[in-house]
């Protein structure tokens, strides 16, 4: 009964905040935002939400892909003005998976639009085993972790899914 | 045959009596922690007609409890629902607007070919605990636009 006291209770504190790892000066962006967004899907939810896309198109794919899904972790802050939140900020994130374990393989910059990091975690047979996207606009700031194995094809068809920023990736930088 | 049947049966009351279990439990949670009670309704049929109206499509079985004059500091909401576990319920969406000073969590399950979604919204004195079985497309939304959750179940926002 004890044992099961604890393990809820260490259930309870992480649910809501597992995985990711933002700095402080991140987490510190949720008072100045004007809006916070925090979705958390583990893999009881995946399912669930996978068995309500559709077997057609774009959602086929989507569905296919988060079959070998751990969880999807998405925190995304908006701003109602531009500059609200330092470069240093958004470096410090990005900092985490510049390792060995993590390759970058986009980094997109662009003034009116922001920019894109798209980091990939190497996993087992040509697999991957996780992913980040961190989307930073003028009065946005999106930071995305998957975890779980996915084809590195697979990545894009996740975009726009589950609040997901879109991927535009083209055929190059999937290979 | 009707040694299936009751098997059915026992597992939709079994089904039912989880959904109850989550939403007073929460309820009760909040009227604990803050002292306060939720408004009785006794025009429930005015309530019934103003959920009606508010029920965004793709959505059935609303339970609906309402709280007034709650001061709920905006840095304790997420402690509170954090302690507060999720039952046979996962975590699945939180919002913060420091614009309108509202705060949105959303905990979700599996009920058969329908999810169950148990929402608590916190807005500036006052907070509003919904439990509602939602199709596809209404999770879909949810997910897509979190941030209208609580216009969406509120009757703010016309998505039908």
């Amino acid at each position: 009964m004890r044992l099961a006291t604890i393990l809820i209770a260490a259930w309870a504190a992480t649910a809501w905040g597992q995985t990711i790892k933002l700095p402080d000066s991140v987490e510190r962006l949720g008072a100045k935002a004007e809006e916070k967004v925090e979705i958390t899907m583990d893999k009881a939810m995946l399912r669930l939400a996978g068995k309500f896309l559709s077997d057609k198109g774009d959602e086929a794919k989507a569905r296919k892909t988060i079959n070998g899904l751990e969880s999807i972790y998405v925190r995304s802050f908006t701003f109602a003005r531009d500059g609200e939140y330092a470069t240093a900020d958004v470096d410090a994130v990005r900092a985490q998976f510049q390792t060995a374990a993590w390759s970058r393989i986009i980094g997109m910059r662009s003034k009116e639009e922001g920019n894109v990091d798209v980091f990939l975690k190497g996993g087992t047979t040509g697999q991957l085993g996780g992913a980040v996207v961190i989307a930073a606009g003028p009065r946005e700031l999106t930071i995305v972790q998957i975890n779980g194995t996915l084809d590195p094809d697979q990545l894009a068809d996740l975009g726009g899914q589950f609040h997901i920023p879109h991927l535009a990736m083209g055929e190059g930088a999937r290979r | 045959m009707k040694g299936r049947l009751l098997v059915i049966l026992l597992l939709a009351c079994g089904a039912a009596a989880a959904a109850d279990r989550d939403f007073d439990r929460l309820v009760k949670a909040i009227e604990s922690h803050y002292g306060t009670r939720h408004t009785n309704l006794p025009l429930m049929g005015f309530a019934n007609f103003v959920v009606k109206v508010a029920r965004p499509a793709g959505t059935s079985s609303f339970h609906l409890a309402m709280f007034d004059h709650l001061d709920t500091p905006s840095e304790e909401r997420d402690e509170f629902m954090d302690q507060m576990g999720s039952g046979s319920l996962h975590p699945l969406i939180r919002v913060h607007s420091n614009r309108d000073r509202e705060a949105t969590y959303i905990l979700a399950g599996d009920v058969g070919k329908t999810t169950r979604m148990l929402i608590a919204i916190f807005g500036r004195d006052a907070a509003t605990v919904i439990e509602v079985k939602v199709n596809a497309e209404a999770l879909r939304k949810t997910i897509e636009r979190p941030d209208l959750t609580a216009q969406r179940f509120l009757g703010k926002h016309d998505d039908h």
